[in-house]
């Protein structure tokens, strides 16, 4: 989970051609999930997932990565015990949990039990996000994922 | 002088005597069946009776006595291995060419629970610490597998640990982002997951092929996994372990809420962990 620091700016080397790529797929996804039931179509309004984009942006990405990429390593306890941040893409877990325990970890944070101290490994961001503003980063997030990770993540969430 | 240790002789005698008429009984009942077999898995039933799985043969014991169970019918080949506890107190048992089976006290019978899972060989089970119908499988082709509903659906959820899985438990020890824990004992040692899936990692650095993994359902930190014959301990949820001293090789264990940690043997034994770290042969 990891500590989600203060913004960085947003330079010229992080906008990888993937970052474009994948700009260009945000602005495309709320036609196609009008269309067809796209990414988060079932959950999620597109106006939700762009803001939730900007909201990730803002608090999650310095952390997570700009891509959803996670912390290398992140596999692995750090020299402190500590967990890095894991990827929110297709390569993580994130996929795994529900909406209500991912809305809880965003809100409350999460402590590894195992990080020998007592402090929070995951912030907990109820005071700087509105439960609306929550939902929407969750509703950006599915969009990192696979169809047949939304498809799990939805089971999960009943 | 001659009389006063004639009469310490006597007494001396006396407890001998007696201390053999307490033992004795206690050992016999301490092994249930032949004790040339090593015993392959142990759990606790509703009713607190301590369940035994022997070369093949499922017995139970309460109040000094031990009662076979018959086993499933199932095709020559087929191994019972695995034995677990449901939240609700149910028994599970499993196996490769066995797939995974629920024991009906009332009836006195067992039911298949295997109809959606891909085969048979199920080298693991698991049963949810908290959730009577959440039930775990490992299938040694095929990967983790789960059921949220009594084992009439089978999901696989994962892959498992690189390495195959030899033993399997749930527990309810805090701080997972889910319900509970997962720890598989593997070729390579133990290794721990949130119930997520969300990723297996190694707990600790013990290392061998485990054959037996238990935690203790009232201090769910306290976990016991099995090396060789060599019983392990960790305090921390798996982070740090120490070994335990045991009268005989360990071949399977279990928590029961009486009598606290049980070993099954080598020699077909079951022994007690008693409040002084000593070990003393069952007799429920």
């Amino acid at each position: 989970m990891g500590t989600c620091l203060p913004v960085a700016p947003l330079t010229s080397g992080r906008l990888s051609m993937n970052k474009w790529i994948y700009s260009l797929v945000l602005l495309a996804a709320p036609v196609f999930a009008g269309a067809s039931g796209g990414p988060g179509s079932a959950d999620s309004t597109p106006t939700g997932v762009s803001q939730g984009r900007q909201i990730y942006e803002q608090y999650c990405a310095a952390c997570h990565g700009w891509q959803g990429e996670g912390a290398a390593n992140w596999k692995k306890p750090d020299e402190k015990g500590e967990m890095p941040p894991p990827p929110h893409d297709e390569t993580g877990h994130t996929w795994r949990h529900s909406d209500a325990m991912l809305f809880k970890m965003i809100a409350e944070g999460w402590r590894y039990p195992f990080n020998k101290s007592d402090r929070l490994t995951m912030p907990a961001f109820e005071e700087q996000m509105t439960v609306q503003e929550i939902q929407s980063v969750i509703d950006y997030l599915k969009t990192l994922w696979t169809e047949e990770q939304r498809d799990y993540q939805k089971t999960e969430s009943q | 002088m001659r009389a006063i240790v004639h009469s310490t002789t006597r007494a001396a005698w006396g407890v001998c005597v007696l201390t053999l008429a307490i033992v004795l009984p206690a050992l016999a009942q301490a092994q249930p069946a032949d004790d040339a077999h090593p015993v392959t898995a142990l759990t606790i039933n509703s009713s607190g009776a301590l369940l035994v799985l022997q070369d093949s043969d499922l017995f139970t014991i309460a109040g000094g006595t031990s009662t076979k169970i018959a086993l499933p019918a199932t095709d020559q080949g087929a191994q019972p291995t695995s034995l677990a506890r449901g939240a609700d107190g149910s028994v599970y048992l499993a196996g490769p060419g066995l797939g995974v089976w629920r024991y009906d006290s009332a009836s006195e019978s067992w039911q298949s629970l295997s109809d959606t899972l891909p085969n048979l060989g199920v080298t693991a089970m698991a049963a949810h610490a908290t959730q009577p119908e959440t039930l775990y499988a490992y299938l040694g082709t095929d990967g983790m597998f789960r059921s949220r509903d009594g084992g009439a659906e089978w999901v696989k959820v994962d892959s498992g640990p690189q390495e195959p899985v030899q033993a399997f438990l749930h527990s309810d020890m805090p701080g997972s982002m889910e319900s509970g824990w997962l720890f598989a004992g593997t070729t390579r040692g133990v290794s721990r997951s949130m119930d997520c899936f969300c990723f297996w990692g190694d707990a600790g650095d013990l290392r061998g092929t485990v054959s037996a993994i238990g935690y203790d359902p009232a201090a769910p930190e306290n976990v016991y996994a099995v090396i060789e014959g060599q019983l392990h301990h960790s305090a921390d949820g798996g982070e740090t372990w120490t070994s335990l001293k045991t009268p005989q090789s360990v071949t399977a264990l279990a928590f029961s809420p009486s009598q606290g940690l049980l070993v099954g043997t080598a020699n077909g034994n079951l022994l007690a962990r008693g409040a002084a770290d000593e070990w003393t042969p069952v007799h429920e």
